[in-house]
């Protein structure tokens, strides 16, 4: 009869131990790769298995998922602690806030040493990788953008050559755009990011809006910023959008997008970084386009390796082995990053796939931006998108350049309103 | 639980007692009614059909080709059906993990809510003191809140224990339910008599004892129903896991197949098919528990 | 003596419970309502006590107000199509009991509410696609235009709406079929005698007896469409190559501001306002019943 007291304390008893288990700590040679690009998996895990030679008792977890949801674990993995040693991928502008918070520890001297040598990384790279002098991340590969072009859409048309000026990449979806018996598009001429959640809506933005003079972002002598989009530059930018959404007809938000619609045929030209090769070679090996640099310049958005534990000599010997030339020029080729590396030989790649072109032979003037390493740019993003989205659904700005600006205003005054909360508005 | 004993609706046997009386179509009353009930029934029948049809076609979405997926109108049988999506989705995902994960969970969290339920259910029915009230008015008001509303400090204690993208952390959340508790007080209430208990504490039976051998065998049928809820509770959950979860080895089958599917949008037959994986078993487990369930969910009901 | 003894065994027995209870039930929520008066930031180390400043800022925030319009859009379109719908659903399938199809009305009605949200929301996805969609097929072979339905600002929304009635009818079926059950059968037969059919009876008698059943489902059909987040995920996933529109509900702008934004405090003032919803409509669900009662 005694015997039944016992349970609720075994009851208790049992969940505390179920606790105790699951606080054990990792197996100490286990490494994990967190990557917000999943077309990086194999990149990683060739790395990996290079490591190996050096670490034969390591495992590498590879971990590459969507960007958006890379970036929310990495603002809880971080702070928790917990999940053991990794190496992060991560852009230089969304590391800033966790290296002022001292969450991510700098390079050992060797590898220190290893990155600000002139030789192997442009001053921008060393740059993106480090606050205030030091080195906190290994420079890997960059974003930047460039015009994709289906070529045989433009020889139907009867244009000849990529568009050179912003005026020309209107007058070229108009003609590009393939329409049914009603009028209504069916191809776009131009694909615009027109929707979705996220920042996405606001960087390609900002790459236009940098074709027309402009930027989104602009920062004081005293090192704060400012919105900068609320002129003419940005008019011209949002018009352009507006006018081929809704006067041109050219594009729709409903209307498949990307570079999935580009490699099935659905849409003439649009911008993107370079990855687009290597997944275009992979799904649809026979499509027939070429590249084009932007007008004026592109977004160059370094993307670093970091490392959560200081202590952990494999984790620091992973970033190191990514950047040996042979495991570069595979990425270049199969993944279709560009690599940052300067002193290695990439010409083979280049060389026999033109498209790369466009991103290594560009104008001597050409200009780059990047994002801003800022405590909240994602909130700053996010926030513009959604103001975005919105102006896009609206036909009544179209051909109304005094509400455009209004409304440019008042987004302009949101982002403000942001920097100014976290004492970075410049005055 | 307000067993309420099943009352014959107030048609079926009554119409012969009228009949017969000719109505205005020249029918016999009780030709109309049949007739009424056949087209209540057809009725009845395409509804619950209809209610289903998404799910049927999600199914057979996951054997078609890519080329059959776009093409209109949409056929039920695949025509030439394809185990290519399935294949495809075991080999990119840890598709079995996840849904070990779920089911783990699950599990656990049922056992735990419903040990914590019946506990502190039998208590509060049966032990009429004023600070055991004053509990139940508590935890009567705090039943209303939304996990949603707390889930972020709830977050934090999982951090600072160190079971983020575990199990654990995952039951963290669905260890104990307002509701389970209230439920089981309202069928102690009900189904056991003070006496019962009072004669066996003649017999010299310890409390304990009185607990485990009488209190729980009257409460089988409830502690079920509660046992199908919670398991269902804890296997259909989603805000919570996606935020304890970042691992892709710790997801469950809900967090997985949502992230899966911002990667893979276009390929609609792949994300069919994760999904009918999904889908299948929890509609035959749904199917089996039937009356369990539907005893557990009508008994909220029962709150006044 | 024996009443100490069973005020001790209470007591042991319900204090495991209530452990876990004040745990990770009362604790995080005090938390919630003390963090929303900080400005709690994930990374900083400084996090200072801001008074009411996070709901100042709240009621300028136009992607909170626009979540709280969506939201709000949402629980009370669900409502209006669930609680009519299942009110003449359920008396149908009463009044059909004996069927021998009475279980298969019963389990259709009641699947879309106990499957997993997400491959739920995946069928519909496809349902509603613009381009490959049956939705948009059925419309075309009718002779009307095919609609942008994820993403449109307003046809999104109507989206969830749809998606989401379709998941809360099983509920309230079920809970409607406990009422009907519960009707004294004396009151209908009364009325047959008195030459009501069924429709007067239903209207007449079943709707106005089973209001607080009505009540209850309503506000609960409110609460749980008021907490809507999985739908608004994967109906609009934001990938590239298939954009859909992000309709933006509370739960979903709470997480965005604490994990993405990392503010904390931020997120737990909506929280907070999330919860002051659920319990203005829990009050009103009790004003009514109880002037009901007076009556």
């Amino acid at each position: 009869m005694k015997v039944g007291t016992m349970k609720p304390l075994a009851l208790a008893a049992s969940l505390a131990s179920a606790t105790m288990l699951a606080a054990a700590p990792a197996h100490a040679e286990t490494l994990t790769v967190w990557s917000g690009f999943p077309e990086m998996a194999p990149f990683y895990e060739r790395v990996a298995e290079a490591l190996k030679q050096d670490y034969p008792d390591l495992e590498v977890n590879v971990e590459a998922i969507a960007l958006r949801e890379h970036e929310k674990r990495i603002a809880l993995g971080l702070t928790s602690g917990a999940g053991g040693v990794k190496v992060i991928e991560l852009a230089g502008s969304t590391a800033q806030r966790y290296i002022e918070n001292d969450l991510l520890p700098p390079v050992p001297d060797d590898l220190a040493d290893f990155v600000t040598d002139p030789e192997n990384f442009g001053e921008f790279f060393v740059e993106s990788a480090s606050d205030d002098g030091t080195v906190y991340g290994v420079p890997l590969f960059r974003g930047q953008g460039a015009l994709f072009y289906n070529v045989d859409m433009l020889e139907a048309a009867g244009l000849d050559g990529p568009p050179a000026t912003m005026a020309e990449y209107t007058d070229y979806a108009e003609k590009l755009t393939q329409r049914d018996d009603n009028g209504n598009p069916t191809v776009s001429g131009w694909s615009l990011r027109l929707s979705g959640g996220g920042q996405g809506i606001a960087e390609k933005f900002w790459i236009n809006l940098f074709q027309f003079g402009g930027d989104l972002l602009e920062q004081t002598d005293d090192g704060k910023w400012r919105a900068a989009y609320a002129n003419e530059a940005g008019r011209q930018a949002l018009k352009q959008y507006l006018q081929n959404v809704h006067t041109l007809n050219t594009v729709s938000e409903q209307m498949p997008a990307d570079a999935e619609a580009f490699q099935r045929e659905q849409t003439a030209m649009f911008i993107r970084e370079s990855w687009v090769i290597g997944d275009t070679a992979a799904k649809a090996p026979d499509l027939n386009y070429a590249t084009a640099p932007l007008p004026e310049g592109s977004i160059a958005l370094a993307v670093n390796l970091y490392v959560s534990d200081a202590d952990s000599e494999a984790a620091w010997a992973f970033t190191r082995e990514a950047n040996e030339p042979e495991h570069l020029v595979w990425m270049l080729e199969n993944v279709g990053w560009l690599p940052n590396r300067a002193n290695v030989d990439y010409s083979p790649v280049t060389e026999a796939i033109p498209q790369f072109s466009a991103f290594v032979d560009y104008p001597a003037d050409y200009e780059f931006f990047t994002l801003p390493a800022i405590g909240p740019i994602e909130e700053i993003l996010t926030r513009f998108a959604a103001q975005l989205t919105r102006a896009f659904g609206d036909a009544s700005l179209a051909e109304d350049d005094a509400a455009i600006d209004a409304y440019l205003a008042a987004a302009a005054e949101e982002t403000n309103r942001i920097l100014e909360r976290e004492g970075l508005l410049a005055q | 639980m307000t067993q309420s004993t099943d009352i014959d609706p107030q048609d079926a046997s009554t119409p012969d007692r009228y009949a017969p009386r000719t109505g205005p179509l020249g029918l016999s009353r009780r030709t109309r009614a049949r007739l009424t009930d056949l087209a209540i029934d057809a009725f009845l029948f395409a509804f619950g059909l209809l209610m289903i049809l998404p799910l049927v076609f999600l199914v057979s979405n996951a054997f078609k080709t890519p080329q059959e997926m776009v093409a209109w109108p949409p056929r039920i049988i695949p025509e030439d059906p394809t185990l290519e999506n399935f294949r495809s989705v075991l080999g990119d995902t840890p598709l079995l993990l996840w849904i070990w994960n779920s089911f783990s969970f699950a599990v656990l969290s049922m056992i735990a809510i419903v040990a914590t339920s019946a506990i502190a259910g039998y208590v509060l029915a049966k032990f009429p003191f004023r600070s055991l009230h004053l509990l139940f008015l508590v935890i009567l008001a705090t039943a209303i809140v939304p996990f949603e509303v707390y889930m972020i400090p709830l977050y934090f204690q999982a951090q600072a224990l160190g079971i983020l993208n575990s199990i654990w952390g995952l039951l963290l959340g669905y260890l104990v339910m307002s509701f389970g508790i209230f439920l089981i007080r309202q069928n102690v209430m009900h189904a056991i008599p003070d006496e019962l208990l009072e004669a066996a504490r003649i017999d010299g039976a310890g409390e304990m004892w009185i607990f485990v051998f009488i209190v729980l065998p009257l409460l089988r049928g409830a502690l079920g129903a509660l046992a199908v809820l919670a398991f269902f509770q804890a296997w259909t959950s989603f805000a919570w896991p996606i935020i304890v979860a970042t691992t892709r080895d710790a997801y469950t089958i809900e967090v997985g197949l949502a992230l899966f599917q911002t990667g893979f949008t276009v390929d609609l037959g792949r994300l069919s098919a994760a999904s009918a994986a999904v889908l299948v078993p929890s509609v035959t487990l749904f199917v089996i528990l039937r009356r369990n369930f539907v005893q557990g969910v009508a008994s909220t009901g029962m709150k006044e | 003596m024996l009443r100490w003894k069973r005020w001790r065994f209470a007591m042991l027995a319900i204090l495991p419970t209530l452990a876990i209870f004040a745990w990770v039930r009362m604790y995080p929520i005090v938390e919630t309502l003390r963090l929303s008066l900080h400005q709690w930031d994930i990374l900083s180390k400084n996090k200072p006590f801001i008074g009411l400043q996070n709901f100042r800022e709240l009621f300028q925030d136009q992607l909170f107000l626009e979540a709280l319009i969506n939201t709000s859009a949402i629980a009370f379109g669900v409502l209006f199509i669930t609680i009519p719908t299942a009110l003449v659903i359920s008396a149908l399938i009463y009044h059909r009991t004996r069927s021998r199809f009475a279980g298969f009305y019963e389990t259709t009605v009641f699947i879309p509410h106990i499957v997993s949200l997400v491959p739920a929301a995946m069928a519909w996805k496809w349902i509603f696609d613009a381009n490959l969609g049956p939705l948009n097929g059925l419309l075309q072979s009718v002779g009307l235009p095919a609609q942008p339905w994820l993403f449109d600002p307003v046809l999104s929304v109507i989206a969830i709406i749809i998606l989401c009635s379709w998941q809360a009818l099983g509920y309230a079926v079920l809970i409607y079929l406990v009422g009907f059950k519960n009707l004294p059968v004396s009151l209908f037969e009364a009325a047959k005698l008195d030459g009501a059919g069924g429709i007067a009876r239903f209207w007449y008698i079943s709707v106005p007896m089973l209001k607080p059943i009505t009540l209850y489902v309503s506000v609960v059909t409110l609460i749980s469409a008021f907490n809507v987040y999985a739908q608004a995920f994967v109906l609009a996933s934001d990938s590239q190559g298939a954009p859909g529109r992000q309709v933006r509900v509370l739960v979903l702008d709470m997480l965005e501001n604490a994990f993405r934004n990392y503010r904390i405090g931020y997120a737990a003032a909506e929280a907070v306002i999330l919860l002051a919803i659920v319990l203005l409509l829990t009050l009103v669900q009790f004003g009514l019943l109880r002037e009901k009662g007076r009556r």
